[in-house]
């Protein structure tokens, strides 16, 4: 993860255009963190974690594996059935550019003099 | 439960939040401190026994001794290596079971590196004094200090600050700092402590008894901490 400046730009493109509709969502950006942190995780951590049921987790790791951002490998401990979510590389670039788009983005909230600011309703 | 995307005008903070709330959840979880504690007391206060009876101690009439410490030389180098490995069994178990990755092996990796120079240090040392005589003019703080780090209770401190950066854990890091302060500035580890009536061999029993019991109690209060926390 790069690091973020105090004082970005107001006139460089908005972070917001930047942002990555299959990352930039919160259950997925939650199962791309646990995966980085863990190294390796298991279907059911993940739904205990983010408070999921078995298929809703399912559609929404369905759409990770289908970007390539994460592998997932099933397999048998003793009669137990497992299932193992591992980040890919693109997956780990994706998710430190989503926490770089968010740093972004909170540090434009916060320039004082930043136009987009004096704009917002109080 | 959903799976629309987050509005664009969703709060970031709250998602940068979640973020490190989750990521600090997966590292408590994967936190097996205890029982890496628990395992390096056992070696050391297992190793005291070794010390004591592999110690070669001569008395000459004028009251100086020479002793050289085989027993330390013997004991540490393979208790170490094992000692890493059942943590690193023991990480990669707990975390399995828990239904998460491990990220145990560069602390597995340190502990045995460290071991290594340890042992390089002491054979060199053992090598080397029996032909060369010790410097007679006092030697710098900085040395003690030094050939105390590179002795197993110092090497034990070094890999668990690689330990406590991996987990990210404070009080780790903190038990750590306080530990290495012990057996690098406080605790005579190099040259025995206690009064002369009890001997050589009680005197260098002393400095590991102690930094045996730190550790054990380190392990207490981080496996009572967990328990508080679960």
């Amino acid at each position: 993860m790069t690091a973020v400046t105090d004082t970005p730009d107001p006139h460089a493109a908005h972070p917001v255009t930047g942002l990555d509709d299959v990352v930039h969502q919160r259950v997925r950006l939650g199962i791309l963190t646990i995966a980085h942190e863990a190294r390796r995780v298991e279907f059911g951590y993940l739904r205990t974690q983010l408070d999921l049921t078995a298929g809703n987790l399912s559609k929404h790791l369905s759409v990770l594996e289908t970007a390539a951002l994460i592998e997932i490998e099933k397999g048998y401990e003793g009669r137990r059935g497992r299932t193992w979510i591992t980040l890919t590389p693109a997956g780990t670039t994706a998710l430190a550019e989503e926490i770089e788009r968010l740093k972004l983005l909170i540090a434009r909230f916060e320039i004082p003099d930043n136009p987009e600011n004096r704009r917002r309703p109080h | 439960m959903t799976t629309d995307s987050v509005p664009a005008g969703d709060d970031p903070r709250r998602l940068l939040s979640d973020v490190r709330t989750l990521a600090h959840r997966v590292r408590v979880d994967q936190r097996m401190t205890w029982v890496a504690l628990l395992a390096l007391a056992t070696v050391t206060l297992v190793g005291i026994a070794f010390d004591w009876f592999g110690m070669t101690v001569h008395c000459h009439p004028d009251g100086s001794c020479q002793f050289a410490r085989r027993g330390v030389l013997y004991y540490w180098p393979p208790a170490l290596l094992l000692a890493y490995t059942v943590i690193a069994v023991c990480y990669v178990r707990a975390a399995r079971t828990r239904g998460l990755g491990a990220r145990v092996l560069p602390y597995t990796i340190t502990g045995a590196a460290t071991t290594a120079v340890f042992t390089a240090a002491w054979v060199a040392a053992a090598l080397y004094f029996p032909s060369h005589p010790a410097p007679m003019h006092p030697l710098p703080y900085w040395w003690f200090v030094l050939d105390r780090l590179i002795a197993p209770w110092g090497m034990i401190g070094l890999a668990l600050l690689v330990l406590a950066r991996l987990e990210r854990n404070l009080g780790l890091l903190l038990f750590t700092a306080g530990y290495l302060a012990l057996v690098l500035l406080v605790l005579p580890m190099n040259s025995g402590w206690g009064p002369p009536h009890w001997g050589i061999r009680a005197q260098f029993a002393m400095p590991q008894l102690v930094s045996g019991m730190v550790l054990l109690l380190g392990a207490a209060g981080f496996a009572a901490a967990r328990r508080r926390h679960r």
